[in-house]
């Protein structure tokens, strides 16, 4: 039974296909990267699966289960986390708060071991991900990085068994960059399967086992990095067919 | 006994923090001079509005707490109108007392807001304010057409909560009564505010995608966030129609859009979505209001309304924030945050 | 059967003159306008304000053109509050929609109070507004009052008249190319500031005439709380035939005429639950299909 099982995926809005008959296996323990041109679909892939939007047709599995149109929370609960491209923070909550709200979920709070209080379970979320110290600090003080960070731990709290990451290198400078592969590298080895999204090419490769490349809504390769970037198809999706 | 081990504890965490945060000490003062005014000699006028201001804070803070959860409902009068009549309907048609009444009316309340919450669960922004407007309107038309409801007149002559005392004291019991109403729905709200469940509300408020993605059902916690403010609005109106004050009569003018639109009024005025602001905020409105434009200016009740919504529109229009971006910049901590801080001693401690 | 037809178009067409306004600001500029309401209130005032100047200071040979010059003066006066009301207010918060909301229902307020303390001493204030033309007449079986029908195709060429403007005026074209695309509008030199000032005005002139027409042929007094019940029609009209769009607001007007008219011809008794009837529907179209039955903010058609 594989981790993740997406299903000849299809998502129109009005005339314009945005995801078109995708099909993929993600098995457990796996770090798989889709990389792909702007307007690919690759998030409004991630929102099919994580059930902020309903497919037109096709089914997602999740651990053999169908998760096809439940509703995002219930996803969540069954061990399919998120991260958002544009980062969303509870701006007026501390950045524990944060924290603390993921770990009110049934699964958070089912997952907690009876002698950690929350608030202690959340600081060690924090610790993780290196916020321990803005614990306090209101979400919206902090910086760019930090809240990509955040975005992390947040997930993290839900204890998921995969993570569906939507461009988590976007806008990192180049030690927060090596901050965030050495983190996922982490949570990859205690052994999450990790499904990323990236633009960021050369952190991306650096990570992952396995790379499919989509382009207007379609899978158009799939294999290891090193394959994909001597696929013709591939650079020309990227740099135009002039080549 | 556990109950006093609650309140031991729950003295002494108030107490010991009274000294370096301000505002609770500015709290726990008011409620010290609150709790002794009607000694200091102050005639019975005084002593309505007193009375009134009570009954209006508890609507605002429970209209405010409901912004908390990201949904500012322009018809909160209908809560009002809901507890009012509630108890009224009860009376009239069961005869059951004040102290049975009541509390069944809150219940009925709580299902009123069960279904409104419901029902407004894909209603969003503008145009859940809209829908909240217009169920006071319906409710109104409802009550004014039948006679068993009471028509434009409504349910007179309901009980009185303590039938045997007289004159002043009969005043003075509704003062503390309504005080206590005013400080039981502040304190419990305050809890739950600065919960981790009123986390998940201000979370619901700034960003709902991302609170569902968190594992939390944001439906499930938007209509908890209804009844819970339902809740305390209508046993404020509960307790309003068996008061001296409401002339003891449950009428449509419970379900008046200046129930509201006062509670949004002084909730800005005062800081919004906050647990001071509404409370601070109607103290403010009454004091400008009744006092010095009434009494000292002796402006008439209709030139006072045009002054104060002007105000309020130029503030509105000034600082929308207030609205719009509704949470004060200066939101207190979660509770307990001392645990976090023990946390934070410990790991230093490791070093 | 016919007299629900002719009677229910007639008011459905008035009705729907006055939610147009409403629709018109919605649809340029993305502005939901409580203060519709009180324009509407307005509106009336100032028409018996203007009547009774005219009556005592104007020469009485014209007096047939009285009530025409009155109606213009006053939706000409109502359209310049309504544009400066607006550019002081809720310009100030565009993008905000619940400031806006609540903002633009405190203006209620504001102009409901002013109204109340000028003409107090009449309970509510209410205001008992002149009769333009009397006598009635036989439309296919059916009785109508002269002054309704004639309000009723006045209603209709304000429409066409509208229509008209939008499509073939280089004004017109520029309210319409705000409605459908901002941003494209604005590169193209159109300033928003004063064409929403301008679709401010043109809604609150549109209401103060569509107010005049229904108060003199219905007979009915204005009041300082009116708007209230006004700008729930107006608000229940314009999303049952979709917010911004013309052609959907005449058709929710006259889906209210309809309904005005069998209940008040088949079940008079539960006339007096009328009031609430624009509140439930609005309620209910809100929760069941928040966004309209025909057209989105595009339509201007």
């Amino acid at each position: 039974m594989h981790m993740l099982e997406v299903e000849k995926l299809k998502k129109s809005f009005g005339g314009l296909v945005a995801v078109n008959n995708v099909s993929f296996i993600v098995d457990e323990g796996e770090i798989v990267g889709i990389i792909g041109p702007n307007g690919a679909g690759k998030t409004t892939l991630f929102n099919l699966i994580t059930g902020f939007l309903k497919p037109d047709s096709g089914r997602i599995l999740l651990r053999g289960e169908d998760i096809t149109g439940l509703p995002p929370y219930k996803i969540a609960n069954k061990g399919l986390a998120r991260t958002f491209q544009i980062v969303r923070p509870f701006r007026h909550l501390p950045t524990i708060a944060n924290v603390l709200v993921a770990l009110q979920s049934h699964r958070g709070k089912r997952r907690i071991e009876w002698i950690k209080t929350p608030e202690r379970k959340a600081m060690e979320m924090l610790e993780d991900v290196g916020l321990s110290d803005m614990a306090l600090e209101p979400a919206e003080n902090l910086s760019h990085g930090d809240l990509k960070r955040l975005e992390i731990a947040r997930a993290m709290a839900l204890e998921p068994e995969i993570i569906l990451l939507d461009e988590p290198f976007g806008g990192l400078n180049p030690v927060e960059t090596e901050y965030m592969i050495k983190s996922l590298q982490r949570i990859h080895l205690d052994g999450h399967t990790l499904v990323i999204v990236e633009h960021k090419l050369h952190a991306l490769m650096k990570l992952v086992k396995r790379v499919l490349v989509m382009h207007n809504g379609e899978v158009i390769a799939e294999g290891a990095p090193e394959e994909i970037a001597k696929n013709k198809k591939v650079i020309e999706v990227y740099l135009g067919k002039a080549i | 006994m556990p109950l006093i081990k609650y309140l031991r504890k729950t003295y002494t965490s108030f107490t010991t923090r009274i000294y370096d945060v301000p505002p609770r000490m500015f709290a726990f003062l008011s409620l010290i001079m609150l709790s002794l005014l009607p000694f200091m000699g102050i005639p019975i006028t005084t002593l309505q509005v007193l009375i009134r201001i009570n009954f209006m804070a508890t609507l605002a803070v429970s209209w405010d707490f409901l912004v908390r959860s990201g949904q500012a409902s322009l018809g909160h009068a209908l809560f009002f109108g809901v507890g009012a009549y509630g108890t009224a309907l009860l009376f009239k048609y069961l005869g059951y007392p004040p102290f049975i009444t009541i509390p069944l009316s809150v219940l009925i309340c709580v299902g009123i807001a069960l279904l409104i919450g419901f029902s407004c669960l894909r209603v969003k922004g503008p145009y859940l304010a809209i829908v909240t407007f217009a169920f006071p309107l319906v409710l109104t038309g409802v009550v004014k057409y039948f006679p068993e409801l009471g028509k434009d007149a409504g349910i007179k002559n309901l009980p009185r909560i303590f039938p045997t005392l007289a004159y002043t004291e009969r005043w003075l019991a509704e003062y503390y009564l309504t005080f206590a109403l005013m400080a039981i729905s502040a304190i419990i709200l305050y809890k739950i505010a600065y919960s981790k469940t009123g986390a998940i509300f201000v979370a619901i408020l700034d960003d709902e995608l991302a609170t569902k993605a968190c594992g939390i059902n944001v439906s499930k916690y938007r209509i908890m966030a209804f009844i819970i403010s339902g809740l305390f609005a209508g046993l404020a109106g509960a307790i309003a129609a068996h008061s001296d004050l409401f002339m003891r009569r449950a009428s449509p003018i419970y379900l008046s859009a200046q129930y509201s639109l006062i509670p949004i009024l002084v909730s800005v005025l005062g800081g919004m979505a906050t647990i001071y602001g509404p409370l601070f905020g109607t103290y403010i409105y009454t004091l400008i209001d009744s006092f010095i434009l009434k009494e000292m200016l002796n402006i008439d009740d209709w030139t006072r309304s045009l002054i104060f919504v002007s105000i309020v529109l130029v503030l509105l229009i000034k600082w929308p924030r207030g609205i719009g971006r509704t949470i004060v910049e200066k939101l207190e901590d979660l509770e307990e945050p001392r645990e976090i801080e023990e946390i934070l001693k410990e790991k230093g401690k490791k070093g | 059967m016919m007299d629900i037809i002719i009677l229910g178009t007639i008011s459905g067409l008035i009705y729907a003159l006055i939610a147009l306004g409403f629709s018109l600001i919605y649809g340029v500029s993305g502005v939901i306008n409580l203060t519709h309401g009180a324009f509407i209130m307005i509106g009336a005032y100032i028409f018996g304000e203007l009547n009774k100047i005219f009556l005592s200071t104007l020469p009485m040979e014209f007096s047939y053109l009285f009530p025409i010059l009155a109606i213009l003066s006053t939706a000409i006066l109502t359209a310049v509050i309504g544009s400066i009301y607006y550019r002081l207010t809720l310009h100030q918060v565009l993008g905000d929609e619940v400031a806006i909301l609540i903002i633009s229902l405190f203006g209620c307020l504001i102009f409901q109070q002013i109204i109340y303390l000028i003409f107090k001493p009449v309970w509510a204030a209410q205001y008992p507004v002149p009769t333009l033309l009397t006598g009635e007449l036989t439309l296919l079986g059916v009785r109508v009052e002269v002054d309704r029908a004639v309000a009723a195709i006045l209603s209709i060429i304000f429409f066409i008249g509208l229509l008209v403007f939008t499509s073939r005026t280089k004004v017109g074209n520029a309210l319409r190319a705000l409605s459908q695309d901002l941003e494209a509008a604005m590169l193209m030199g159109i300033d928003p500031a004063k064409m929403f000032m301008l679709a401010a005005g043109i809604a609150a002139g549109l209401a103060s005439v569509g107010s005049i027409l229904k108060l003199t042929s219905y007979a009915e007094p204005a009041s300082a709380f009116m708007w209230a019940e006004y700008m729930a029609y107006a608000f229940s009209i314009v999303i049952l035939g979709g917010l911004g769009s013309i052609k959907g607001t005449v058709i929710g007007g006259l889906i209210f005429g309809y309904t005005d008219a069998i209940v008040s011809t088949r079940f008079p008794q539960a006339g007096a639950l009328m009031p609430i009837f624009p509140s439930v529907i609005m309620i209910i179209i809100l929760i069941v299909r928040p966004k309209g039955f025909f057209g989105k903010r595009i339509e201007m058609e």
